[in-house]
């Protein structure tokens, strides 16, 4: 199965047939909602976000390697630290505390559709033992976004959809694979619609229901630790202590030809939030119910701020990997239209 | 004339603990071994200036004189065609030998012939000065307009017809203007005093017991002089704001404290003179900087070193290394010891507590001298420094080598003890560890 071409999708104003990727309607001029992927500019941030902070401090360049030249600090490309707003969703993605660079990514996408408003989060975490897992990481996130925002306005069937975003995406790594070896990342979905959420996983990145009334992880890793638990072999926590605990069974990658993800639908039983997270997060947070303090009630109204603090949570216990929360709370807040979506928020 | 280019190779453990806020770092700076002059060394941008002390005493005995006109004419004969050049003799005054009229004569076989037959003149007559020795080299060398700007002082005696000031005074008029090599002929003369003008001037100080070994070490000065090709490199030092740096010795060939010859270029920037450069020419500099400290995680530049000469048209940077301190909490990553940096912390260490134990040993404080001495026999062990562990066995009987216990010796030749003072700085070298 292949992905239906997206240059044909219809605008949701005018119906004429625009791109995924185009801000504007070239039809009748309304402003679209494209997906936006945590790509960051190209290079380093133009200002130290240390010395920007502090009045006092004396303001200077940043050098060619990415130092400040006035306080020394290395500053951060800017994917080390991605916020996106749109509003009914955000997500923050965060290098963490001791990789060198962010090798997860992801993209949302907000946008009516005949059916109402869906709101469309993905996450891919680089695998690090795979050659430029960061590239692995963007590119799968990107082509999958692409397919799911375009089958949600065509009001295509959303599970079928999610299968056909991952085998797109696995097709893009396929292309990328060089001599080094085959870039390789985990992808982990969440489709959030008036009527349900559909989600989508391969590999160990996660996506969770969070509310009052009671919490849950949707989706089952791809992990060795997943499948000796799941087999009755180990327990749980005996299975996550085990140094084998991450080794992920399924990913995206041109060594992995045939990825079956694991595609799943749920029904919200009433207000709550949509987490969708790499392991950088659940590693200090595994469980729901956990994930649910943390998270609440802050998620259902101000999402960037929750996800802001559940990264810093995970950096304050150690930020070992890189951390990626999107969260998408359900209703979605408001009754927002995609023309009055606030784009990115300002860095 | 094109500059060369230098590599500046930075050597320290880049990691520190939570809170830690000293970064310490080796850094070795290598000229390139291309000479970029058609004259493959020193031109008409080198200009030398020998000074030979003609007081009374270099006639007692009287191959002291004799042999310093020698070696002089030896020296005079290395200096290559096209290089200024000019003989001073020294007394409680300054006089020029040649050119008689306080100028510079530009190197040739008639300038050469012309200068030796001057030098063969000289005699001994009269006190010792140094300072105005160096301020009369001063004043000739500005008449000539070479960057390269070199002296040999030669002394037997000490500084005995000016005051410390009046010498002081001389040395800081000098600094800048001219690097200058001091050599001491027997062993009447003051090492801490010719230690004073070869510091501030950028060179060495030895001790040249028989007059004798004069010639041969006059030439081989020169020979190093006429290798330079780059004068006034400065090592540059950048820091973040908030930063300090503690200091910045050079440790190879020689230990030389550069901390206080700071010149602020700004607030973040300060430069530290290092001399002339010839091709090839290879020295380390350990530099000590103490950041504001950052969190785990966090990476911050911590120093920025690079070499700098100073031409009309302003300054030009030849080469440079990055200092990087990136905070962790792996105890494995920050505890570990670089091996150059201990290794020069323990070289310093080595000349400080030679220059102490000689230093109490004079004034007969005998438990002080026995204890730096005594550790210094260590150090000079533990690092493998022969040459100093072979200089320091003639002041002391060793007992143990490797704990340092020592006995001091009830009779030491001068020579023997002011061999050991001057030589205390020079270092062993060590070469990056790889992997």
């Amino acid at each position: 199965m292949s992905a239906r071409a997206t240059e044909n999708m219809p605008c949701p104003t005018c119906g004429q047939p625009v791109d995924v990727w185009d801000g504007f309607c070239e039809a009748c001029g309304k402003e679209l909602a494209p997906p936006v992927v945590s790509d960051g500019q190209p290079g380093h941030v133009p200002q130290c976000p240390v010395c920007a902070a502090d009045p006092d401090a004396p303001q200077a360049a940043i050098t060619a390697d990415g130092y400040c030249e006035s306080c020394g600090r290395k500053v951060p490309t800017s994917r080390d630290h991605v916020e996106i707003d749109l509003g009914p969703l955000a997500g923050v993605s965060d290098r963490g505390q001791r990789h060198a660079r962010n090798e997860d990514a992801m993209a949302l996408a907000a946008s009516g559709t005949p059916d109402g408003q869906v709101a469309v989060a993905v996450v891919c975490d680089g695998v690090s033992t795979s050659p430029r897992p960061d590239e692995a990481s963007l590119a799968a996130a990107q082509e999958a976004v692409r397919v799911l925002l375009a089958a949600a306005r065509f009001g295509d069937d959303l599970a079928q959809a999610s299968v056909a975003a991952v085998r797109a995406a696995a097709d893009k790594l396929t292309g990328v694979a060089g001599p080094d070896g085959a870039p390789a990342c985990t992808y982990a979905s969440a489709l959030v619609e008036r009527g349900g959420v559909t989600v989508c996983s391969l590999g160990d990145s996660r996506v969770y229901w969070v509310a009052d009334a009671g919490s849950a992880c949707l989706t089952r890793d791809d992990s060795l630790a997943a499948e000796l638990v799941a087999s009755g072999v180990l327990a749980e926590k005996d299975a996550m202590a085990s140094p084998q605990a991450h080794v992920i069974t399924q990913w995206l990658g041109a060594d992995f030809p045939d990825p079956q993800p694991r595609v799943s639908r749920f029904t919200p039983p009433g207000p709550g939030v949509i987490l969708v997270c790499t392991d950088g997060l659940w590693n200090y947070v595994p469980e729901a119910a956990d994930l649910a303090l943390l998270a609440l009630p802050t998620a259902l109204t101000s999402p960037l701020d929750a996800a802001a603090a559940l990264v810093k949570v995970a950096n304050d216990a150690g930020g070992r990997d890189n951390i990626t929360v999107i969260l998408v709370p359900f209703p979605a807040p408001g009754a927002m239209t995609a023309e009055d979506l606030p784009r990115r928020r300002p860095s | 004339m094109s500059q060369p280019a230098f590599t500046v190779d930075v050597d320290h453990n880049q990691y520190l603990h939570d809170g830690a806020r000293d970064v310490s770092a080796i850094a070795t700076v290598t000229s390139d071994g291309t000479a970029t002059s058609a004259a493959a060394g020193a031109g008409p941008d080198s200009a030398e200036i020998i000074i030979i002390d003609c007081s009374g005493s270099m006639d007692v005995p009287h191959t002291k004189i004799t042999q310093a006109r020698t070696a002089t004419a030896a020296a005079v004969d290395v200096v290559r065609d096209g290089v200024w050049f000019a003989v001073i003799a020294g007394t409680s005054f300054a006089k020029p030998v040649y050119p008689a009229n306080g100028t510079m004569a530009l190197a040739s076989p008639q300038t050469r012939a012309e200068a030796k037959r001057a030098v063969s003149g000289l005699r001994a007559g009269g006190g010792t000065a140094i300072g105005k020795w160096l301020q009369l080299a001063r004043q000739i060398l500005a008449t000539c307009p070479a960057s390269l700007r070199h002296a040999i002082l030669l002394t037997d005696g000490r500084n005995q017809h000016e005051t410390p000031e009046e010498l002081a005074g001389a040395i800081s008029a000098c600094e800048g203007h001219f690097s200058c090599d001091c050599r001491g002929v027997g062993t009447d003369w003051e090492v801490s005093e010719l230690r004073k003008v070869s510091a501030a001037l950028l060179g060495t100080v030895d001790i040249v017991p028989d007059p004798a070994g004069l010639t041969a070490d006059f030439e081989s000065m020169m020979q190093n002089a006429m290798s330079k090709q780059v004068a006034d490199v400065a090592l540059r030092v950048w820091t973040p704001q908030q930063a300090e740096v503690r200091f910045v010795k050079q440790v190879a060939p020689t230990v030389e404290d550069l901390t206080s010859r700071r010149s602020m270029t700004s607030a973040q920037v300060g430069d530290y003179p290092t001399g002339a450069w010839g091709p090839g020419e290879s020295r380390d500099y350990h530099v000590g900087i103490r950041v504001a400290p950052g969190g785990v995680g966090q990476e911050m530049l911590a120093a920025r070193i690079s070499l700098v000469v100073t031409t009309p048209a302003g300054a030009q940077v030849l080469g440079q290394g990055l200092v990087r301190a990136i905070w962790t909490d792996d105890e494995q990553l920050s505890t570990k010891i670089n091996a150059r940096v201990a290794h020069y912390t323990g070289q310093a260490e080595l000349a400080s507590v030679i220059q102490e134990g000689l230093e109490a040993r004079k004034h007969g404080d005998e438990d002080t001298a026995t204890a730096r001495l005594g550790r210094a026999v260590a150090l000079a062990k533990q690092s493998g420094n022969e040459d100093t562990a072979r200089l320091l066995a003639k002041v002391v009987d060793v007992i143990d080598e490797a704990t340092g216990t020592v006995r001091l010796k009830k009779k030491v030749a001068d020579e023997d003890e002011m061999a050991l003072d001057t030589r205390s700085t020079k270092t062993v070298r060590v070469r990056k560890e790889h992997g």
